[in-house]
């Protein structure tokens, strides 16, 4: 472990509770209580595991609504909620919200000025001390005082002028608040900034495709590889995973050939400095929109008899992967959707594009869609069952690119055509699909939360919160709220279970009564 | 079974589907990309502070899936070149459809003032009206663009390996199918027609009630644990899928199941083959 999470982390411990009572304890974020769900993914696993287990297969049946917030905007909610001092903090684009956790009341609500950056979606906060971090659609970090919503500081984190955006949920880790943009549209630089989280001031910046003026003999002139998901940790390794955007230009492969690193990755990267310890590409040279940005989910377990200390991904793609997390190495490749694009998978466990399949003039018929196999909505691993629980799209699109299209942002066209929705449970040692559930038409927008009593929360595309039976897959519970647009999130107060889901632009809380 | 799948030809106008068609022209020596869009057809002029504002609601809103000049995003057509925006005076026709949305092809609605409306409606005029100008379109797929495929071996393919003939007869349903689709429009039809008020036949079930009564009727929604379906008489009877026993034919899953079985060569076949059929 690094000097500088070590000594923050003893630092933790040793002011204790006392000084931070109302505060949230960065060495929480390694053991997260059972009152509170600290990041984007509950904890630094990304598995959205927990051991909660008041409710229960036989129980689920008799959930209530206890409370709706609701945001009073169009927008959809994709963030997953923070809690901390049963404080609910939740995100739209420019906009922030602290919520009374048992009774929906709301604290205090941030609004971000207008601006003309893109406002597609915003995936949460994220907590330290007593400061919670927002993004804005023109690449502001704001640190706002978790009591009151008070703007405490205000850095820009890249240049929306340019063409960035952020929708990113920052990933504390120690004192550095790592924050991602986004860019498509633009051929940009992808880059992963650490902030300080006490100052805002920059740590340092990591770029998955050179900055300009940069010479780096790899990247085929790619650009872009933007890191607009929260990664994952390791506190042992002291290794950060953070999935990487597709290259720009986006169809138009051509004028960038070769593999394109880091575009389409899972990188591994020092928190205190930076620095890449390895790279996994999982579409080499992506000519789709298919970037790596899903979870790379942290599982602790045997692989084929031998303890391992595993990375998973259920990527854009189509391909579900497995990697030793120690060095990126490959344990499985395998497709978990409908597939049509790669030749098969090489000796390093990636998969090699057909040039049949690149963007043509005439068109050609793709398999996934460029919404993806899935996308940034977040699965779930249950240990109990090596299931790893992912919403899924079997879908086709039809894929266009002429010299006309150019060689910027975009460069290209293409188009849904049609898909079929899933949640789908993958046996992580095989890859084998152990139950299927169909949820509907084109691609769910619902995350996915596991707890040890042997249930999976999630929703289908018609606006369903559902419960499952994790072994099979079975519906134990549903309600209909409207389409939810992020991850499920679970957690205790005063004894009660509660599950918290957004649909459309409100927030539910279930229990039991 | 006849399925009267090809009929609509307002909806595609009200999807917004990118209609690159203007005259069908297919003289090689023609850029494709200079090929026009459709072109406004009652020219409207707007004060600069209008586009200015509806610029920042523009590029914030919409701008990811429409691109930032409204030009074609991520997943959004080329609004300089919608018929739709093409026919639109004043936000007659953009309007309901940003208040309605488009659901089913994942456009959302828009709750807008009409200050806020018109804002939009005067920044996409005023972008089409720029981009007439230039010719072209970013993201312009154009008819000649596809015209690539054996027309023979896609009747072949027709009345053959892809089983169309099954639904589909170049005499019927298809007659003139050409005509009302062009380029992209009609290749998307062809691949899965969806959407639209005259959209594809709607699925048809079969619900045996308790009682032992059977009713037929065409599919408003389904999901795992109801069926909706459409009332001769305008009604939408809800039926608990628990309660009752149901089939559902739906004449589009064949269109789905094709889609793993075409190779390039026969999608581009088939559609050479449609686009004779004027």
């Amino acid at each position: 472990m690094s000097r500088n999470v070590r000594a923050l982390l003893s630092f933790g411990i040793g002011i204790g509770l006392v000084a931070l009572a109302q505060t949230v304890d960065p060495k929480s974020l390694l053991h997260p209580p059972a009152d509170s769900w600290l990041t984007f993914h509950g904890n630094y696993s990304g598995q959205r595991h927990s051991s909660l287990s008041e409710i229960t297969p036989e129980n689920v049946g008799k959930l209530q609504q206890v409370w709706r917030f609701q945001t009073g905007q169009n927008q959809q909610i994709k963030a997953s909620p923070i809690l901390a001092n049963g404080i609910l903090y939740v995100t739209l684009p420019d906009n922030i919200w602290a919520v009374d956790a048992r009774t929906a009341k709301e604290l205090w609500h941030y609004q971000n000025p207008p601006n003309n950056a893109f406002h597609i979606g915003h995936r949460g906060a994220a907590v330290y001390k007593d400061t919670v971090y927002l993004t804005t659609p023109d690449c502001h970090l704001i640190a706002l005082n978790a009591k009151d919503g008070k703007v405490k500081w205000d850095v820009v984190i890249a240049d929306s002028n340019k063409g960035y955006w952020s929708t990113n949920a920052p990933l504390v880790v120690g004192n550095h608040v790592l924050v991602g943009v986004s860019g498509d549209f633009d051929n940009l630089p992808g880059q992963l900034k650490s902030v300080d989280a006490d100052t805002g001031k920059t740590q340092w910046i990591f770029y998955s495709t050179p900055p300009p003026g940069a010479k780096e003999p790899n990247s085929g002139g790619a650009t872009g590889g933007q890191m607009w998901t929260t990664g994952t940790y390791d506190p042992d390794l002291n290794l950060v995973y953070v999935g990487t955007g597709n290259p720009t230009p986006v169809l138009n492969g051509a004028v960038r050939p070769g593999n394109n690193p880091w575009t389409c990755s899972i990188v591994a990267l020092n928190p205190d400095t930076g620095k890449l310890v390895w790279g996994f590409q999982a579409s080499p040279h992506d000519t789709h929109d298919w970037d790596a940005n899903e979870v790379p989910v942290l599982v602790d377990a045997n692989f084929k008899g031998q303890p391992r200390k595993m990375l998973m991904q259920a990527s854009r793609n189509g391909y579900f992967f497995v990697l030793d997390r120690t060095n990126g190495n490959s344990l499985l490749t395998t497709p978990f959707a409908t597939v049509n694009w790669a030749k098969g998978v090489d000796a390093e466990g990636h998969p090699i594009p057909d040039p049949a399949k690149y963007p043509s003039k005439d068109g050609v018929l793709v398999a996934p869609n460029e919404s993806g196999a899935t996308n940034f909505r977040p699965p779930s691993f249950d240990p109990k069952t090596g299931l790893f629980i992912v919403s899924a799209q079997d879908g086709y699109g039809i894929y266009f690119f002429k010299s006309e299209h150019g060689a910027y942002g975009w460069a290209g066209a293409d188009y849904a055509v049609a898909g079929k929705a899933f949640l789908r449970a993958i046996d992580y040692q095989t890859g084998k699909i152990v139950w299927n559930h169909p949820i509907g038409d084109g691609a769910g927008t619902a995350g996915v939360l596991t707890t040890d009593t042997g249930l999976t929360f999630s929703g289908d595309v018609t606006g369903n919160a559902m419960a499952f039976r994790t072994s099979d897959g079975a519906t134990l519970w549903h309600e209909n709220i409207g389409r939810m647009g992020n991850g499920p999130i679970v957690y205790e107060l005063d004894g009660k279970q509660y599950i918290v889901v957004g649909g459309g632009g409100s927030l539910y809380a279930f229990t039991l009564p | 079974m006849k399925q009267i799948v090809w009929t609509l030809s307002i909806a595609l106008m009200v999807v917004g589907i990118v209609i690159a068609q203007g005259p069908a022209t297919k003289s090689p020596v023609q850029s494709p990309a200079s090929q026009p869009g459709p072109q406004t057809v009652t020219p409207q002029a707007y004060p600069a502070e209008q586009i200015k504002a509806g610029e920042l609601r523009f590029t914030s809103q919409c701008g990811f899936c429409h691109g930032r000049d409204a030009a074609g995003g991520e997943t959004g057509p080329d609004l300089t070149r919608s018929k739709l925006v093409a026919e639109d005076v004043r936000g007659d026709k953009i309007g309901p459809l940003l208040r309605q949305g488009r659901p089913d092809q994942g456009m959302p609605s828009f709750n807008l003032s009409n200050t806020e409306l018109g804002a939009i409606v005067a920044f996409v005029h005023d972008q089409k009206t720029k981009f007439e100008a230039l010719g072209g379109g970013r993201r312009a797929v154009d008819p000649t663009d596809l015209a690539t495929g054996n027309a023979t071996a896609g009747q072949r393919y027709f009345n053959g390996a892809g089983g169309c003939s099954r639904c589909h007869f170049a005499t019927g349903d298809l007659a003139g199918v050409a005509t009302r689709y062009q380029g992209l429009a009609l290749l998307q039809r062809m691949l899965y027609p969806s959407g639209g008020q005259r959209a594809p036949a709607r699925p048809k079930v079969t619900v045996t009630l308790a009682s032992g009564q059977t009713v037929v009727a065409p599919l408003a929604i389904e999901d795992e644990f109801t069926i909706v379906v459409l009332d001769p008489s305008g009604a939408r009877p809800t039926y608990d899928k628990s309660k009752v026993k149901f089939q559902i034919d739906d004449p589009m899953s064949a269109h789905f199941d094709q889609l793993g079985k075409y190779t390039d060569a026969d999608m581009h076949n088939v559609f050479a083959y449609l686009d004779t059929l004027k």
